[in-house]
């Protein structure tokens, strides 16, 4: 290896100066080619002509050698050995025969040009038409690796490339995150009074979100996302959800986007989102009873479009099968048949109308370079399994406004502002064969919101309240509909963007009522995280 | 109905016809500044990241993906250094002319034989980049070679102005040629002196300019600063008689002054990006600052 080195490093220099002596001849201008030559005979002429010829032959022959050894070179490294850059100090020559502005008269002395870091500057001719002399190539006898130079997905970079997750040679992305909470409560039975399927949802240790992540190009087309849950119950079974898979379109006209598979429906900002991304332990309330202990997701597709205004705005449209649990307001033949009292009809699709419908259209601007609003009002409409008819309609409103320094470290320090308001209109039927006594319409509303102060690298605190309203029916008892408050407030530490530590205090206010004895109740939770694999990046 | 058509059809008009000057985002205010001594008049440089905030971790905001949306040509670093916040405005800003591979997608890494190449990559080392270390444009040899990837992508793009880019790169080439002159005399005093940084962001520049800067503040590259591995740095400090410590804008420079009053040092702001250290709105005049600052420093 280190002979590699030495025997490249020995023929540099000699091949530039042969490429020094070898330069005019192509353009023959006997001006700057032989410029202390008194006027030239034909023969001299004719002598020098071979000489150059012959010389030529030797810069050829010497570049062959160059990149055969260069080759060698990088087979080597490839290997794992030395990284290139340990290089000795750039070669005084090399910085002298780099710069061909031939106004330089005096060669300069600091070297303004080091082939050991700027691996090849030859580059495929520019324009159709270039210039005598357009971009000069700094160094002919070092070309390397021209081809990899440009176009390359960064490959050209570097000559030992690990052969890694994350280190840019690969298919696909692969992450693994786990999420984990120690928790107590003062209730027994934490899984009613906590209302997301991810949230803590017993005394003691939960892992409740374990997750394998992949992502990567498909082709030139498609990208492709699957996000498979593995979740322990109570009694430590393992539960596993495919959570998302989907293909998303890359280069389809006009700013459009399709995506389908199966995907959270773009309504608000919780839902979309992952729980590990969440700034909180737990779902807020009016996210796990609208739209569902496991929030809105489904088998489907959707076609999204960036208006072409100046700010950013985007209109969002999808179409699920919004049936089963994931589709909690919807098609969702509930607990043992039962749901909201009422006996489910569970039945097929008869038509686009038993379809959920999810439009939303967000919006964002930058009030200064460190202040960003985003808006969004989403929608998700369908039917539900409580009578042959019947509908549910949800609206959403969602708020955002974020301060980050100008100076900030690690993305910190930073205040973020959240608030969702969400309202649903469910049309309870009489349930299976007309078995319950009565049809109701509920006006469901609620909403939560939440600052989150990044103090510090690696610090936040946060506060959220949460409010949940569900109307009251005289003719069910069902705990999944009682109207609730909840304060909570937590202090996380992120060691790296890999890893974060989460303590959190819930106080959940519980009117009088036929199930939770109408006394609130207090939660603590220790959340704990980690990943390993591909750089989270995050969304915005 | 045919009034909304009309004023659709108008908006998109405006997206498409608004091409005038080449439309070009850069990641990181050094890239955006070479663009702009490239492209002159000619074209519209957008810079996503501030000169003063860590480059590591820029949020992406919607408003990136409207410019990105927008683009012609996307020049970025290709070497991870936006990994946490590029990938999702790529995603979104749903522009097949600046993918990877076209010559709207200028990768500044291409072509350039990054440092520091971890052979094990573990992120028990901290924050390290696979690729290698991203920091590079501060070597201005470097900075040269990316100006000139820019000037090939903007002349396939704009092949009219081809002569207009190629002229204002052989400006800036022979500037920083040049410059390179009095840059290397006025750091040639103290070739071979040991700096403190407080991020490992300078190998490029050390290594351009003869100096080690191979201690720093941080145990790991973005772990932030532990008492005991301040200790240590005190000690090395002390040791070696090191005058210097670098830190940029983001960092907290209360933990320099601390280190600094312990062993006798000085701390001095460095940027890596034009715009980040007061006079510096372009790469020369930040690299003419960092060399004078640091050679007031060193003396």
């Amino acid at each position: 290896m280190r002979k590699f080195i030495l025997v490249t490093l020995a023929i540099f220099p000699l091949a530039i100066a042969s490429a020094q002596e070898a330069a005019p001849a192509p353009n023959s201008s006997p001006a700057s080619a032989v410029s202390n030559a008194t006027p030239a005979s034909a023969a001299d002429v004719e002598a020098l002509r071979q000489q150059v010829q012959s010389l030529t032959e030797t810069v050829k022959t010497l570049q062959q050698q160059v990149k055969d050894q260069q080759a060698a070179l990088e087979k080597a490294n490839f290997a794992g050995e030395a990284p290139p850059p340990q290089n000795p100090e750039p070669s005084p020559i090399a910085g002298a025969a780099g710069s061909p502005a031939p106004a330089a008269s005096a060669p300069p002395r600091f070297p303004t040009e080091d082939t050991s870091v700027v691996s090849s500057t030859t580059a495929p001719a520019v324009s159709g038409t270039p210039a005598p002399g357009s971009f000069p190539t700094t160094d002919t006898s070092v070309v390397t690796s021209a081809p990899e130079t440009i176009s390359s997905s960064g490959a050209g970079a570097s000559l030992a490339q690990p052969i890694t997750i994350g280190g840019g040679k690969n298919y696909m992305n692969i992450s693994f995150d786990g999420l984990f909470a120690l928790a107590y409560s003062s209730a027994r039975d934490l899984d009613h009074i906590e209302v997301g399927d991810h949230d803590p949802q017993q005394r003691g240790f939960n892992a409740r979100n374990i997750e394998l992540a992949f992502d990567g190009a498909v082709d030139p087309y498609f990208e492709g996302f699957a996000n498979i849950v593995f979740k322990l119950d109570n009694d430590n079974k393992t539960e596993v959800e495919v959570e998302e898979a989907f293909l998303q379109t890359t280069s389809l006209p006009f700013n459009l986007q399709l995506k389908a598979g199966q995907f959270f429906a773009a309504f608000g900002r919780i839902n979309p989102t992952h729980p590990h991304t969440w700034d909180f332990a737990d779902a807020p309330l009016v996210h796990g009873r609208l739209l569902g202990p496991d929030g809105l997701r489904g088998v489907g597709a959707q076609i999204s479009w960036i208006v072409p205004v100046p700010w950013y705005s985007q209109v969002i449209f999808a179409v699920q099968n919004g049936r089963g649990g994931t589709g909690y307001s919807f098609r969702n033949p509930g607990d043992g048949g039962i749901f909201f009292g009422r006996m489910t009809t569970d039945r097929e699709a008869r038509g686009l109308q038993d379809f959920v419908w999810i439009p939303r259209w967000e919006n964002s601007v930058d009030l200064s370079p460190t202040q960003v609003v985003l808006a969004g009002a989403s929608g998700a409409f369908g039917s539900n399994e409580t009578g042959a008819n019947s509908r549910t309609q949800i609206y959403g409103g969602d708020f955002l406004y974020k301060w980050k320094s100008s100076h900030a470290e690690g993305g910190f320090p930073f205040v973020k502002w959240q608030t969702e308001v969400m309202y649903r209109r469910f049309e309870a039927g009489r349930g299976m064969n007309e078995s319950f006594p009565v049809a109701e319409t509920f006006h469901d509303w609620g909403m939560y919101s939440q600052v989150m102060w990044g103090f510090k690298k690696g610090w936040v605190v946060g506060v959220r309240g949460d409010y949940l309203y569900d109307t009251d029916s005289h003719f069910t008892d069902d705990p999944d509909r009682q109207t609730r408050s909840r304060i909570s407030a937590n202090l996380t530490w992120y060691p790296t963007e890999f890893s974060k530590i989460r303590l959190q205090y819930n106080h959940d206010f519980l009117e009088e009522n036929f199930f939770l004895a109408g006394r609130d109740v207090d939660s603590v939770f220790l959340q704990f995280e980690f990943i390993l694999g591909s750089h989270g990046a995050h969304k915005f | 109905m045919k009034k909304i058509l009309l004023i659709l059809s108008a908006i998109l008009a405006c997206g498409f016809s608004a091409h005038a000057k080449l439309n070009v985002v850069a990641t990181l205010p050094d890239f955006g500044s070479l663009a702009r001594e490239v492209g002159g008049d000619k074209v519209e440089v957008v810079t996503l990241a501030k000169a003063t905030e860590d480059p590591h971790f820029v949020d992406a905001r919607p408003s990136f993906v409207v410019s990105m949306r927008n683009a012609d040509v996307l020049i970025d670093g290709g070497a991870e250094l936006e990994i946490g916040w590029l990938p999702p405005l790529l995603q979104n800003a749903r522009n097949p002319k600046i993918e990877i591979g076209k010559p709207g997608r200028v990768e500044a890494s291409a072509g350039v034989r990054l440092m520091n190449v971890p052979t094990n990559v573990t992120r028990a080392a901290g924050d390290v980049h696979a690729l290698g270390n991203p920091h590079f444009t501060v070597d201005p040899i470097i900075a040269k070679a990316i100006a000139q990837h820019i000037a090939q992508s903007f002349s396939t793009l704009d092949a009219a102005n081809a002569a207009v880019y190629d002229a204002n790169y052989k400006k800036f080439e022979a500037t920083i040629n040049a410059k390179l002159q009095e840059w290397g005399a006025a750091l040639l005093p103290f070739k071979g002196l040991n700096v403190v940084a407080y991020h490992d962001s300078w190998v490029y520049f050390a290594h351009r300019f003869g100096l080690n800067i191979d201690i720093f503040l941080e145990p790991k590259p973005g772990i932030p600063p532990s008492p005991s591995h301040l200790t240590e740095v005190i000690a090395q400090m002390k040791a070696q008689k090191i005058k210097v410590i670098l830190v940029e804008p983001f960092h907290d420079r209360r933990i320099a002054e601390k280190v600094a009053s312990a062993t006798g040092a000085k701390v001095v702001d460095f940027a890596q990006f034009p715009g980040g250290l007061p006079g510096t709105d372009n790469y020369v005049k930040l690299i003419d600052t960092l060399v004078s600052r640091l050679a007031a420093a060193l003396k």
